[in-house]
């Protein structure tokens, strides 16, 4: 250690200070408005929209139903009468989310013992005991109906699976896996560009593919009539529905 | 239409009907009417009052209360008169009472016979010339002429219908909304009439209603929502077959 021009040691230097960025702030940026509280275009009356919203909260309070998406993997207890422990347990990936208000659903699929399986679960509904996040991820699409059509091993998940943890400040990972195709027929045309799927390897000739584009309608991006612009509206609503949350 | 789901776990489909400024518009007695029972006259939505002659505004003059969009009326007994400018809430029905609702239907406008009887048509191949949808045959030979009343093609819905026992689940006083069971006719937001219902099996089913109307006088503080005994708030847990 250094000797000063006294003789005695040096004077305690501290450690430089760390660099304390604010997470909250970061945090913050990422707000997720579960897709079912946006209400959708038509003429009913916006207080049936505040009602609905008002029992969602309330189930929210009781019952916690996470944020996930098009393509995480969740498990799923629901209450059943006919079963031996009276709860069943299904874990799958999730394809679709439909449904607006308190009749929000979404679809889990998942192979077991080489038979592809889907459930379409309510959000809401009382029978439901737990909901858990097993992996949470986006890929690159909202609808992952495809996956009817592809290998069997892009559906089969492990019944099980461990959580994969995950930090809380991340942004969400978008698994940009292309997925392979069982040979045609499919239940679906999914190379037509109305589909507007990027996550198959397509690998069709490259005949069919320009014979797939001759159904291309680039004038419905320019349509105004179909425009719902939900900004404004999220904004709104999130703030009702955090405010309420918090209390 | 929203979904509810009781406490067994199972699920129904609902209708919101809101109680917008009703006032009771009118008393018609039995000898001024001709009928068997006396007569209340029940006004709907506020509407403007300058589209309407002086005369048909009378009415609403003598009641005190602005000009309605929609007046009907309701045969009640002796013992259930209201006197005219009473308005009528969402309290006025309980919980697990059963209910009429009539409306006008959906307009279609002029409809073949297949949509609006639900007639079969005719195959769409196997030689038919010219005749897919058409009603074929209309009457016999012996009869020699169309009876009154043969089901035609004509105009469709623009009618008023009733839905007969619906269960009432789920009252707001705050709102003044009636959620009522299954479906009911009419578009969105279309005007209604909402009624006790006249079916047999629900005679003895109304136990102590609020009689003859329910009085927003501030004597009965009632909570915001009534629920029937089967519904599943959503204040409870999770619903368990233990």
């Amino acid at each position: 250690c250094r000797i000063s021009s006294d003789g005695k040691p040096a004077k305690f230097q501290p450690p430089p200070k760390p660099v304390i960025t604010d997470k909250r702030k970061q945090r913050e940026e990422r707000r997720f408005l579960s897709p079912e509280f946006i209400p959708p275009r038509g003429r009913t009356d916006p207080l049936k929209f505040y009602i609905e919203r008002k029992d969602m909260i309330q189930r929210r309070k009781v019952f916690d139903i996470p944020e996930f998406y098009v393509g995480s993997i969740l498990a799923v207890t629901t209450a059943d009468p006919y079963a031996s422990e009276k709860v069943s347990r299904f874990v799958g990936i999730c394809t679709q989310r439909g449904g607006k208000g308190l009749g929000a659903t979404f679809v889990l699929r998942n192979v077991i013992e080489d038979q592809g399986v889907e459930i379409c679960y309510e959000l809401y509904n009382p029978r439901i005991q737990a909901i858990e996040v097993l992996k949470l991820e986006k890929r690159l699409d909202d609808n992952l109906m495809y996956l009817r059509d592809a290998l069997p091993e892009y559906s089969t998940f492990d019944v099980n699976m461990k959580p994969v943890s995950r930090l809380d400040h991340e942004e969400i990972p978008v698994n940009k896996l292309k997925v392979r195709m069982k040979p045609k027929p499919w239940s679906k045309r999914w190379e037509r560009p109305k589909y507007n799927i990027k996550g198959i390897k397509f690998e069709l000739p490259e005949s069919k593919m320009k014979e797939a584009e001759k159904w291309r309608q680039p004038w419905l991006e320019f349509d105004m009539l179909r425009e719902y612009d939900t900004s404004k509206i999220e904004e709104k609503i999130w703030k009702e529905v955090s405010e309420e949350l918090k209390k | 239409m929203m979904p509810i789901w009781t406490k067994s776990g199972k699920r129904h489909a609902v209708t919101l009907l809101k109680v917008q400024d009703c006032h009771v518009l009118r008393y018609i007695s039995k000898e001024e009417s001709g009928a068997k029972t006396p007569k209340l006259l029940v006004g709907g939505k506020n509407a403007s009052p300058f589209s309407k002659s002086e005369s048909a505004m009378e009415i609403f003059r003598e009641a005190g209360v602005p000009r309605k969009q929609k007046v009907t009326t309701f045969n009640v007994t002796d013992d259930a008169l209201i006197k005219p400018g009473t308005p009528l809430y969402a309290a006025h029905f309980r919980p697990g009472q059963f209910v009429d609702v009539t409306a006008k239907t959906i307009g279609k406008g002029f409809q073949g016979v297949m949509k609006r009887w639900g007639f079969k048509g005719q195959p769409a191949s196997h030689g038919q010339t010219k005749t897919h949808r058409r009603p074929g045959a209309i009457s016999t030979n012996k009869a020699g002429k169309v009876y009154r009343g043969k089901k035609m093609p004509g105009k469709m819905g623009n009618v008023y219908r009733t839905s007969l026992g619906l269960k009432v689940w789920r009252i707001n006083t705050k709102h003044n909304i009636i959620y009522v069971n299954g479906s009911v006719p009419g578009h969105t937001n279309c005007l209604v009439k909402v009624r006790d219902s006249k079916l047999p099996s629900y005679k003895d089913c109304n136990k102590n209603p609020p009689f003859p109307t329910f009085f927003a006088d501030g004597d009965e503080n009632l909570p915001e929502d009534l629920y029937d005994e089967e519904i599943f708030q959503f204040t409870d847990p999770s619903v368990t077959y233990a």
